[in-house]
């Protein structure tokens, strides 16, 4: 049988599917469904420092084969959460991630250092790339300087490996990725939602108060898979794919493509169990193609 | 709850637009409790990708049953589904209609606001004294009558928008008189936005104590994906789906 060990080289994860945050609550309510420990790792809900309600309703908005959402990151705030992420991790060994939001750099740091001080978390993901909180969907992610800024006060006040989730809404992912590396990122997310527009012709507004919306889902594969791609040639560490993954052979694709394991979103939402659905067919896949190991085809793009 | 992969038992067209689904689920037909809902793949694709919440009606064990109306390509999709047919079904989800004995209790539907609560008049009424109001658009959206009727109830009202088949009016035509002749405490409704607001307005603060199950358009059915929320008195969101759908009406903000 297929070895599925995914190797973020500060980390090894036991299979490469991490649910992503946003997407997969704060992991217990899905105990209810399956063993956590089945995961590679998980990632919680971006969290501010203080409790935030989220954005005024309609929050979804279903497209062909995807979904935009306006959440606007409604959470408990990080000291909230602490409780909740003791409480998950009684409930699994399973690498418990953290997605670190913040609407200044001073709260991207606050929230980091609460979280740092707690062995319960292996990793924190650093969310500069939320297109739902701010007016036009702007976040830091859309600058060079604005990311190497972030990244480089978050990594210098914490000890934990830092991954660093960015936007598809930019020109040129490429020169950000590699500012997220020199600012000491130990991996890239990519990618967080595109930005699209939902409009009501009856009414002749736009569906969301928000105006723009983020979309996700099978809808955004070939865009995401183009970037972890992009991405994956321009940095050296580790690069986590996210985009649209519903099946085994999506993962595959986005290791084929360089990343070094992948976060799954919408399938989480849609399906409760499909992340575990993902492993197995991914397993089975690598043993049908004659794939030992993952690293055998991660980036090996024959071109 | 559980995410299963069901036989559709049966398909059928009630009247018009209107269906009921016969579903066979060992587990969500035992689990469920009035109020319930469960999560409906229409298609077995990723289009339409979201699966689509609808209230339990009935259950008779190893099945239990959806009510539906034809509005939109997700609901024409499931309408499409034949006999033998597979489903997937996340359920059961949400809270539960409060148990009471020996109450008075008025149920007030609105529409297919009724399938929730035909799960709940079927229940309760050996052990408590149910009145009934059930108003709709028509008598072509007015169902199940006659099956309403078959259970023990002191009082039934029914009512249509344009006075088709049954009485012209809305539920809150005749409430006040139906909650004093028949010594109301307890309400338990399902319905449209606006009959709940209208609601609100008639016995909101008639200190009798009133359920309302929500209806609104879901992500995830189960609590994650926070899209379905409402706003509450007390200014927070409230999630549909894992909150509710069963709320206090006071715990609700109501426009009006």
């Amino acid at each position: 049988m297929a070895d599925l060990t995914a190797d973020l080289g500060f980390i090894k994860l036991k299979n490469p599917v991490i649910p992503a945050s946003g997407t997969f609550g704060y992991g217990g309510e899905f105990l209810q469904f399956f063993d956590l420990d089945l995961l590679g790792a998980f990632v919680m809900k971006g969290v501010y420092t203080d409790e935030r309600g989220g954005n005024e309703p309609p929050r979804i908005w279903e497209t062909p084969s995807g979904l935009l959402n306006s959440i606007g990151l409604a959470g408990p705030g990080a000291e909230g959460l602490t409780k909740i992420i003791k409480d998950v991790a009684s409930k699994t060994s399973t690498p418990i991630i953290v997605n670190v939001c913040g609407g200044t750099d001073e709260e991207y740091l606050e929230v980091a250092r609460i979280l740092d001080v707690m062995k319960e978390v292996a990793m924190l993901e650093l969310n500069i790339s939320c297109p739902n909180v701010r007016a036009g969907g702007s976040c830091p992610a859309q600058s060079s300087s604005d990311t190497r800024r972030v990244v480089k006060l978050v990594k210098e006040n914490t000890e934990k490996p830092l991954i660093v989730k960015l936007s598809p809404n930019v020109s040129d992912i490429s020169s950000i990725a590699r500012s997220a590396e020199e600012a000491g990122a130990d991996a890239i997310s990519v990618v967080n939602t595109f930005l699209g527009l939902a409009l009501d012709i009856e009414k002749r507004k736009p569906v969301f108060k928000n105006f723009f919306a983020g979309l996700s889902g099978p809808a955004i594969k070939p865009l995401a898979l183009k970037i972890v791609w992009e991405v994956a040639n321009a940095v050296s560490i580790p690069v986590i794919g996210i985009g649209g993954i519903m099946t085994g052979r999506d993962v595959l694709e986005f290791i084929l493509a360089g990343a070094a394991a992948v976060q799954t979103g919408t399938v989480n939402i849609v399906e409760p169990t499909g992340s575990v659905r993902i492993i197995s067919e991914t397993l089975e896949l690598m043993d049908e193609l004659k794939i030992n190991n993952l690293e055998e085809i991660r980036g090996g793009l024959k071109i | 709850m559980k995410e299963e992969e069901c036989r559709v038992a049966a398909n059928t067209i009630i009247q018009g637009r209107y269906y009921l689904m016969k579903i066979e689920s060992a587990y969500i037909s035992e689990k469920s409790k009035p109020g319930n809902f469960v999560m409906v793949a229409v298609s077995g694709s990723n289009d339409p990708l979201l699966k689509r919440p609808f209230g339990i009606f009935k259950i008779d064990p190893p099945y239990f049953y959806i009510y539906y109306e034809v509005v939109g390509r997700g609901s024409k999709l499931l309408a499409s589904k034949k006999e033998e047919d597979r489903v997937m079904v996340v359920g059961p989800l949400g809270n539960v209609f409060p148990e009471y004995e020996n109450e008075n209790i008025l149920f007030v539907g609105g529409g297919r606001g009724i399938a929730p609560l035909y799960f709940a008049i079927e229940k309760y009424s050996g052990s408590n004294n149910i009145s009934l109001i059930y108003g709709a658009r028509s008598k072509e959206d007015l169902l199940f009558t006659e099956e309403l009727k078959k259970f023990p109830l002191k009082e039934t009202a029914f009512y249509t928008d344009d006075g088709s088949g049954f009485t012209k009016g809305l539920v809150t035509t005749d409430i006040k008189e139906i909650i004093n002749r028949n010594g109301i405490n307890v309400t338990f409704s399902c319905g449209p936005d606006k009959m709940f607001e209208s609601l609100n307005e008639e016995i909101g603060s008639l200190g009798i104590r009133n359920f309302v199950s929500l209806e609104a358009f879901m992500g995830c059915g189960f609590g994650i994906c926070y899209s379905c929320v409402v706003k509450g008195s007390d200014g927070k969101y409230k999630k549909v789906c894992s909150d509710g759908p069963v709320f206090r009406m006071e715990e609700i903000k109501w426009q009006t």
